[in-house]
């Protein structure tokens, strides 16, 4: 997050991956807008927990959601969380959704530098 | 409360130890579970009054964050000898707590640090193969090894592949992360063949090579069709073998009109064949083989109709 977009592939890496957009890639639009969707829905799920940006990972017909948050719901609360947006997630996309995702104890961890 | 009475009575009746535990234990729970909702019930009973104008000096009382430990992470309790596949098993992203390597990722400035593991963000986008470790693929073929077949011993060498097997197709297949498994450009066929292995004549091959142009590459005998104006695989493969069971049937029949084919339509100058022969003949008076020079003429004037005027090929030819 501390380098700026052009910064990308050189200094950081790509917050979506997936092959829509090389030479040849099927449904560049569709799978866009999908992320999109994807981020709005994790942001407004994992209310104010979120510490990192959104990883959007596709490997074939999986989606792959990683992050990092922030520990400050119960372990219960987390666990019910990751069942209802991979469950629902993976009803309307229609593919296997996967939340992979990291705690950290406070949200100084994730900051490595300020500008 | 009239339960625990009922209780009472009944241990003066001295009942056997085993009833006792049978019966009186899950009632004498039940009952004490009850009493102690009635203590609740009258401890929350005064209700907080309701201020909807906020009076200066009534503050929110903030509650204060509730610290949740967690455990520390695995990497500290795994022994060096464990076995990496089965922690590892399949395809993840990254997670600190997980891998006992230590791992630093980030750009920096120079003398600066680059970030550990825990909490980066970085590590966990970069794809990992941390579950294609060497044993892991050496136990994954193993397994596999059970649904491979032998190569053929006969077909030892590429020369007996071609001769037994002179059609190579080749298709391809592709990957996408998507949830289609379609691809449109997966329907193409591409069908090899050397020209040698059909049972071909004089004339049928020079037909044959009129009808398929481009697609025959003289230097290497082979003949490349490609498909794909259907939209399958399946049927475009059909359509190749098609194509070349045609061909070939096509190219053996001899049409009426074939008999037509004059000198400028023969596939190469002949000149034993040609007019040029018969003209030398008439001028000399004589027959071609008697005349002095006369292998050399037939020569370049053959070069010079079948190879074309081409200046480079000129100059070396009579500089």
């Amino acid at each position: 997050m501390a380098n700026p977009p052009h910064m990308i592939a050189h200094r950081k890496s790509w917050n979506s991956w997936n092959t829509s957009n090389l030479d040849g890639g099927l449904r560049p639009s569709e799978t866009a807008i999908e992320d999109v969707f994807i981020r709005k829905f994790m942001i407004g799920t994992w209310h104010a927990l979120f510490v990192s940006e959104i990883i959007v990972k596709r490997q074939h017909n999986i989606i792959r959601i990683g992050g990092i948050i922030r520990r400050s719901i119960s372990a219960r609360k987390m666990y019910f969380l990751i069942g209802y947006t991979e469950e629902l997630l993976s009803f309307w996309l229609q593919c296997p959704v996967k939340l992979e995702l990291q705690t950290v104890q406070d949200k100084r961890d994730v900051i490595f530098k300020y500008i | 409360m009239e339960i625990l009475n009922y209780v009472k009575k009944l241990e003066y009746l001295q009942l056997t130890r085993n009833l006792n535990k049978c019966v009186l234990t899950p009632i004498l729970r039940c009952a004490s579970i009850a009493s102690k909702r009635d203590h609740n019930e009258t401890e929350t009973d005064d209700f907080k009054p309701l201020n909807l104008r906020h009076v200066k000096g009534q503050s929110n009382i903030r509650r204060p964050m509730r610290k949740i430990d967690a455990l520390p992470p695995r990497t500290q309790q795994m022994a060096i000898d464990q076995d990496w596949g089965s922690v590892w098993p399949g395809p993840r992203t990254f997670h600190p707590a997980t891998v006992p390597l230590p791992l630093r990722q980030g750009y920096v400035k120079k003398g600066e640090t680059i970030p550990n593991k825990y909490g980066n963000a970085e590590l966990m986008k970069i794809p990992n193969f941390l579950h294609l470790t060497p044993p892991v693929i050496k136990r994954q073929c193993e397994a596999l090894k059970k649904f491979c077949t032998p190569w053929p011993k006969a077909l030892d060498s590429d020369e007996k592949c071609e001769k037994h097997f002179p059609i190579e197709v080749a298709s391809s297949n592709y990957c996408h992360s998507s949830p289609s498994i379609r691809d449109p450009l997966s329907r193409i066929i591409t069908v090899k063949l050397r020209l040698s292995s059909l049972k071909l004549d004089k004339h049928a091959k020079d037909k044959f090579l009129r009808l398929v142009g481009e697609r025959y590459d003289e230097t290497t005998d082979i003949l490349t069709l490609v498909t794909d104006r259907c939209p399958t695989k399946k049927q475009n493969y059909d359509y190749a073998m098609y194509l070349i069971t045609a061909l070939y049937h096509e190219s053996l029949t001899v049409e009426e009109w074939e008999k037509l084919k004059s000198e400028a339509d023969m596939e190469y100058y002949n000149w034993n064949d040609s007019k040029s022969k018969i003209n030398v003949e008439k001028i000399f008076g004589k027959e071609s083989k008697n005349i002095s020079h006369i292998d050399e003429y037939s020569e370049s004037i053959s070069n010079l109709m079948n190879e074309g005027k081409q200046f480079f090929y000129l100059i070396n030819l009579y500089a």
